[in-house]
């Protein structure tokens, strides 16, 4: 018996049991239902975090810290007892391990590096900005021009340009928290950062110099360290972004203040000139993962732009999974829907099996009708849930984005035409592998006996 | 030409066993009409399963063509009923939600008939039934008669050599009963194919060119009305025992 018409005598049959047929493909459209969403939620997912990751990391910047705890598994610290490292930096009780110039210049130094900028620590004791009396606190941080994002107000330079180095960038909600509503107007206004020098420890010859020379006040002076207000004009004031994790977080200054001021702040002490983490950019036509591999070996702990995709991935991967683990459950609550079906049907078929295996159709092409019944089966129940996946998620696509606020043109249920295929072939299979056991008792009749029953 | 030799066929096992065919031995000619003739379990159905390539007798031959069924394999065996074989059963058999050409489709599916080859011979059998006008109704619409004379187009739609027939007027009335028999002999004599009636009607069974009596799985008395139509009984019981 041809393929095709095995093909369209089990279409036929399924036809003529009309109910029972959309009643056992419903049990898999559920199944298919759950597993099409949750196929788009995670492809949604992954490209949100795609923007995410694209438009907060250039992918050709290579993130590099000495300390393996910073990036790696386990608490920053780890135990609290550890191995003492004349390179380490005590941050608030916490032992970090930097890295110190000789790790920068060695990075520098790589041939595929075209730039490499360390992450400058820059603490001021508190802020202060144009109109307000208050002060404030905030993160300071190197400008990132890798990445250009939305003004409010002012403009920024062009990409791969660093900003002045008397201009800072701040964030729109900054404006909000000072109490200025034009965005406009606050361009070209002073921000003070008050910035504090950690004392240093004196010899004693110094101590006893300046107690000789200066008396008591002199020595006070000396151990009450330095301080120092740095002023700079706002240069423009970014836009809160969707995707944009950098402009909520922190004042931002040019490499070269940042690195002046952080000098500053740490003359004197172990941390000078030691960084916790730096940022390398690989050259356009190397492989930052190639970097990495190489700083590795050096003793230090890179991350590449995908690395940190990765982990991304790993969280919407994990929820997926156990989405997709309901979805299997009720497939596979859907598969003993077919069995008992198909066994229905090959008891109420009997006669029907007797005549044509008397007519001389192989056992073989039997079952392969009653397989190619399960499989469509399994078929309109892919096409029914999938259908309506597709429908519902387009339908409330819109009113999720506004819910969550995820960002004009981003959706979080992204339906591809691919797996959604794949899944109702895979759908079909399944069907099929249910429908074994009533095919092969099909296959089996004897046609005298079927013919027999009445 | 059939020949059966010595063919014997037992239900069950030791103390339980029941031999439904019991040393059977006859010779069928091409294009004959034949009543195999019989009360209820006497052995005559089983005797068509043997001949059909349906049931498996323990021990004799079947020989059809001059080969013997009965150690074909069988893939040979459904091969053999799909290409040489047309069937018609008492209660008809025929699928009652499909339309009357699927029915009719059946055996040339089966076959592996090409699917442009079919539509000609579905039309040419129902022609011959007088029931093409019903090609396109579903098969549960048509009369009990209609029915059967929709099973004879199934039968004969793939030219079979033989055709089994097992009490095809049982269920129906005389008129339409006659219509039937009055097809079957038509076909028979057109086309000499073999025609084979189960039956234990004896005024369809006077019909045939040839009468095979079976008693308790045994051949009682064959028949042979064309060369003798005077009613003159002639038991020719063939080598009895081994």
């Amino acid at each position: 018996m041809k393929i095709t018409d095995t093909v369209r005598r089990a279409g036929r049959s399924l036809r003529n049991a009309k109910a029972r047929t959309l009643l056992t493909s419903l049990a898999i459209a559920v199944g298919a239902f759950t597993l099409t969403l949750s196929l788009a939620a995670g492809e949604g997912s992954r490209q949100y975090a795609d923007k995410l990751i694209s438009s907060n990391i250039n992918e050709k910047a290579v993130f590099v810290v000495k300390d393996k705890t910073l990036v790696g598994g386990g608490a920053v610290g780890g135990s609290g007892l550890k191995e003492y490292s004349p390179t380490a930096t005590q941050y608030g009780g916490l032992s970090i391990k930097t890295l110190s110039s000789k790790d920068i210049a060695r990075i520098k130094n790589n041939p595929k590096v075209d730039n490499v900028l360390p992450t400058y620590l820059v603490t001021a004791q508190y802020i202060t900005f144009e109109g307000s009396s208050k002060k404030f606190t905030s993160d300071v941080t190197v400008y990132d021009p890798s990445v250009l994002s939305d003004t409010a107000a002012g403009t920024l330079p062009a990409l791969g340009t660093q900003i002045k180095d008397d201009e800072v960038v701040i964030p729109e909600s900054y404006l909000s928290t000072i109490g200025v509503k034009d965005a406009k107007s606050y361009i070209g206004k002073s921000v003070t950062l008050h910035l504090v020098k950690a004392a240093e420890t004196p010899s004693e010859e110094k101590i006893a110099q300046v107690l000789a020379t200066q008396g008591t006040a002199g020595l006070q002076a000396l151990a009450a360290g330095e301080t120092r207000d740095v002023s700079f004009r706002v240069g423009a004031v970014t836009k809160a972004s969707a995707t944009s994790l950098a402009t909520s977080t922190g004042i931002f200054v040019s490499e070269a203040r940042a690195s002046e001021l952080s000098d500053f702040l740490t003359k004197g002490t172990p941390s000078y000139r030691s960084y916790v983490a730096a940022t390398a950019i690989v050259k356009k036509d190397a492989n930052p993962e190639a970097v990495k591999k190489e700083l590795q070996k050096h003793g230090m702990t890179a991350r590449t732009a995908k690395d940190m995709q990765g982990l991304l991935f790993t969280i919407v991967n994990l929820l997926q999974g156990i989405v997709i683990g309901f979805g299997v459950l009720a497939l596979i609550a859907s598969v003993f829907g077919i069995i008992n079906t198909q066994y229905i049907s090959v008891l109420e078929r009997t006669q029907q099996i007797g005549l044509m295996k008397a007519l001389g159709m192989r056992g073989k092409d039997v079952a392969k009708l009653f397989r190619y019944e399960a499989a469509w089966i399994g078929f309109l129940g892919g096409v029914l849930g999938s259908g309506a996946a597709w429908g519902l998620g387009t339908l409330l696509n819109p009113w999720i984005t506004k819910q969550l606020g995820l960002g004009e043109g981003t959706y979080l249920l992204v339906f591809q035409a691919i797996p959604i295929i794949l899944l109702i072939v895979a759908l079909m299979l399944v069907a099929v592998v249910a429908g074994y056991f009533p095919a092969r008792k099909a296959a089996k009749l004897d046609p005298i006996e079927a013919l027999r029953t009445e | 030409m059939i020949e059966l030799k010595q063919v014997t066929k037992t239900y069950g096992k030791k103390q339980n066993a029941f031999t439904a065919l019991d040393n059977v031995s006859f010779t069928i000619p091409d294009g004959a009409s034949v009543a195999i003739l019989g009360k209820s379990g006497s052995g005559k159905s089983t005797l068509m399963h043997a001949m059909s390539g349906l049931d498996r007798p323990e021990t004799g031959e079947v020989i059809i063509d001059g080969e013997d069924i009965l150690k074909l394999k069988t893939k040979q065996i459904d091969k053999f009923r799909a290409h040489k074989i047309g069937f018609i059963f008492q209660s008809f058999f025929v699928q009652a939600n499909e339309m009357v050409s699927d029915n009719v489709s059946l055996p040339l599916e089966i076959a592996g008939v090409a699917r442009g080859a079919r539509k000609k011979k579905i039309m040419a059998a129902l022609e011959s039934v007088d029931l093409l006008e019903k090609i396109g109704s579903k098969a549960k619409n048509l009369s009990g008669g209609q029915k059967q004379r929709l099973a004879v187009a199934r039968a004969i739609v793939n030219t079979p050599q033989i055709i089994f027939a097992d009490e095809p007027t049982g269920n129906l009335d005389s008129v339409t009963g006659a219509k039937v028999e009055d097809m079957l002999f038509g076909y028979n004599k057109k086309n000499g194919v073999t025609l084979i009636i189960v039956t234990h009607d004896p005024d369809l069974a006077a019909k045939c060119d040839m009468q095979i009596n079976i008693k308790d799985g045994k051949v009682e008395s064959i028949r042979d009305l064309k060369k003798a139509p005077q009613n003159s009984p002639t038991k020719t019981r063939i080598k009895v025992g081994m």
